[in-house]
């Protein structure tokens, strides 16, 4: 017997359909995300959603191809099984970056519960910054997967939906992340999840970062040994968690004059030797400047912004970022209360 | 990515003959002078720029319909494209081929090709050539979103797979196939996706960006070089004009090409980018502006004023002598 929906309850899910084919399939060995995996994942969160009797869930609109195959898979009955109503977020698609925080931002306007973001580092800072106060629920599609969680998409949907059904509280399965916040003169601010890397290279170019000689400091949020990426460097230096209420900065040297020598997962399938000169604690609300006078900064793995030394570049640790569902602590505290026991279902 | 004052000046340089050789097919098209169709490449400068950039002498490329750009950025004579295009014996194939098959295979182009999914197949002869005689030397095809599905681009994927050629497939994703819609004839919205069919590494790179395009492609390339197999990279990008010109373009919204012009223009913002970060001066770009449209109009009046081939030329380069 199914759970019938709850009235009200909606979540929203985004998906980025550009994530996971960039030029780390060429240089390193990043994982390949279909837009038909994605697809699955979807209606297996749909599946998952409408079984905790989440009553609607909103999917972002896309031109990569997701929404097409989903409506597709509505048109022939797929998704006919399901108890949650997905609907088609009407907003305009431009193909880029913007799509992920309109959509974001026009779910928290709508008063959904919870959001899922299926994608890498670079559009879990999108839904970061747009998102305000509605916990996130971050799914890898991408290449540098060190924010998001590599999880059945199954599972992920039950936490979700647990959570947005109110059966498991916020307080019980939520957590506060930390954020970098990148500020230049003029009041241009911009956010990463992870980690802000300062280069010498002079523009953007293909975005994602895998030549270490390139990079003059790394910020962290949080610096884990297990971590694939860039903040890997800090990782194998010097653990701080996700909670622990500081980050890292590491200064880097070229090889020959560098103190230490480090040999650091970059890229997935890509390891390189890091010269580090120098590693030391980011206290949060500090303003830190970079120390070089132009280049690119790379806002988790990827190239983002151009400066020059008029713009005044400082990077700044806030501990008040998203809210982030833990799936482990959900389900635990689900399994604890005796959700999934029962005849009406989850 | 390390980009010297001289390479930079060379990109916009080649970008800049490309867009205003172009513009001039387009404006010297409507006389009805030229013979047969010409389709434009205009928009799209970035990506056979940014690749040949990546080249070498021992390097080989096959074009498409579309291959003014391709022919160029290879280094082919300016004065030899414009009298070919018009047909005249002093062309780069004698005035035999016009636009759609002007080839210069002592610059390694192997030609721009009239048949739909034609050049990948002669990429990879060429790359087998240069990975059994050891040259160092890569094969690059380019193909647009309609070639992307012939069935002898599927072929040349598979076989450079299997043979792991040194060879770069490029397909220039403008949206259109003649008139169709990539969205409608394409399986997938995105062609890299296919590169994992053939295992391959797949690269998706705005076509637009120059730096984007250079960066992926002197990893391919280096790749390439260095025995690691093909790659397949899909850029993603707009042309200005019509299939063919003559096209009315009824298939796109009115507005379409002027926002894309306004906004991501591959001249008008690595040129942005390269003066912000006082790399290059306007006073540099606007002397060669300046120089490129001399050129071009030298060659346009050569080319209309070059004799046409004679009856017994008709009997000449036909067949090949060993």
């Amino acid at each position: 017997m199914k759970r019938p929906p709850i009235r009200g309850t909606t979540v929203g899910i985004v998906a980025n359909p550009a994530s996971g084919r960039d030029v780390r399939r060429l240089v390193a060995h990043g994982s390949v995300f279909s837009i038909a995996e994605k697809c699955n994942m979807i209606v297996r969160l749909l599946a998952a959603l409408g079984s905790t009797g989440v009553e609607r869930t909103l999917i972002a609109p896309d031109r990569g191809g997701i929404a097409e195959r989903l409506r597709r898979a509505t048109d022939v009955g797929t998704l006919s099984e399901l108890s949650t109503q997905a609907v088609f977020l009407d907003i305009p698609v431009e193909d880029g970056p913007i799509d992920t925080v309109r959509a974001i931002e026009r779910m928290v306007a709508l008063g959904v519960s919870a959001i899922v973001v299926l994608g890498g580092d670079g559009t879990q800072r999108l839904a970061a910054r747009a998102c305000g106060e509605t916990p996130i629920l971050a799914l890898s599609t991408g290449s540098n997967n060190v924010f998001p969680e590599v999880r059945e998409a199954t599972v992920a949907g039950l936490a979700a939906g647990l959570v947005a059904t109110g059966r498991v509280t916020a307080a019980d399965a939520t957590v506060r992340n930390k954020t970098l916040w990148v500020e230049l003169k003029g009041g241009r601010q911009e956010i990463a999840v992870v980690d802000v890397s300062i280069c010498s290279d002079a523009w953007l170019g293909a975005r994602a970062l895998w030549r270490p000689e390139s990079i003059s400091q790394i910020f962290v949020a949080f610096a884990e040994a297990d971590a694939i990426g860039l903040s890997s460097i800090a990782g194998l230096l010097h653990h701080v968690s996700r909670t622990e209420a500081c980050g890292l900065r590491v200064d880097l040297a070229p090889l020959e004059t560098a103190r230490a020598i480090l040999h650091a997962p970059i890229a997935p399938g890509l390891l390189a030797p890091v010269g580090v000169e120098a590693v030391s604690e980011l206290r949060p609300g500090e303003h830190q400047a970079v120390r070089l006078a132009q280049g690119t900064i790379a806002l988790d793995g990827e190239r983002e912004l151009a400066f020059t030394a008029g713009d005044q570049v400082t990077v700044r640790l806030d501990r008040h970022g998203p809210l982030t569902i833990d799936v482990d602590k959900a389900m635990a505290t689900a399994v604890r209360d005796g959700l999934f026991l029962g005849r009406e279902g989850v | 990515m390390k980009l010297d004052r001289s390479e930079l000046l060379r990109a916009y340089r080649t970008m800049k003959v490309v867009r205003e050789f172009e513009e001039r097919i387009h404006v010297e098209f409507a006389t009805g002078e030229i013979p047969g169709f010409v389709h434009l490449y205009a928009g799209e400068e970035a990506i056979a720029t940014g690749f040949c950039m990546n080249l070498d002498q021992r390097d080989k490329i096959t074009s498409t319909h579309r291959g003014h750009g391709h022919c160029l950025a290879k280094g082919c004579d300016v004065h030899g494209m414009m009298a070919e295009i018009y047909g005249k014996k002093s062309g780069l194939c004698a005035g035999k081929g016009g636009s759609m098959h002007i080839a210069d295979l002592a610059k390694g182009m192997l030609g721009a090709n009239g048949i739909v999914g034609g050049g990948p197949p002669l990429a990879c002869g060429a790359a087998l050539a240069a990975k059994k005689l050891r040259t160092g030397g890569v094969a690059v095809t380019f193909v647009g979103d309609g070639g992307a599905n012939q069935g002898t681009t599927l072929e040349s994927l598979n076989l450079a797979s299997i043979w792991k050629l040194p060879c770069i497939f490029v397909i220039e994703n403008n949206g259109y196939a003649e008139a169709t819609s990539c969205k409608y004839s394409g399986a997938c919205h995105d062609f890299a996706d296919r590169a994992n069919g053939f295992n391959m590494p797949g690269v998706t790179v705005d076509g637009h960006d120059f730096f984007a395009v250079y960066e992926v492609a002197s990893e391919a390339v280096r790749r390439a070089r260095e025995g690691g197999g093909p790659t397949l990279v899909e850029c993603k990008v707009s042309r200005y004009y019509g299939h063919f010109e003559g096209d009315a373009q009824s298939y796109r919204a009115p507005d379409e090409v002027k926002r894309i012009r306004e906004a991501r223009d591959c001249l008008t913002n690595f040129a942005q980018k390269v003066t912000s970060a006082a790399l290059l001066t306007r006073p540099e770009l606007e002397q060669i502006d300046e120089e490129i449209l001399a050129v071009i109009e030298d060659s346009a009046g050569k080319a209309k004023a070059a004799p046409k081939p004679s009856a017994v030329d008709l009997l000449t380069d036909v067949y090949v002598s060993y």
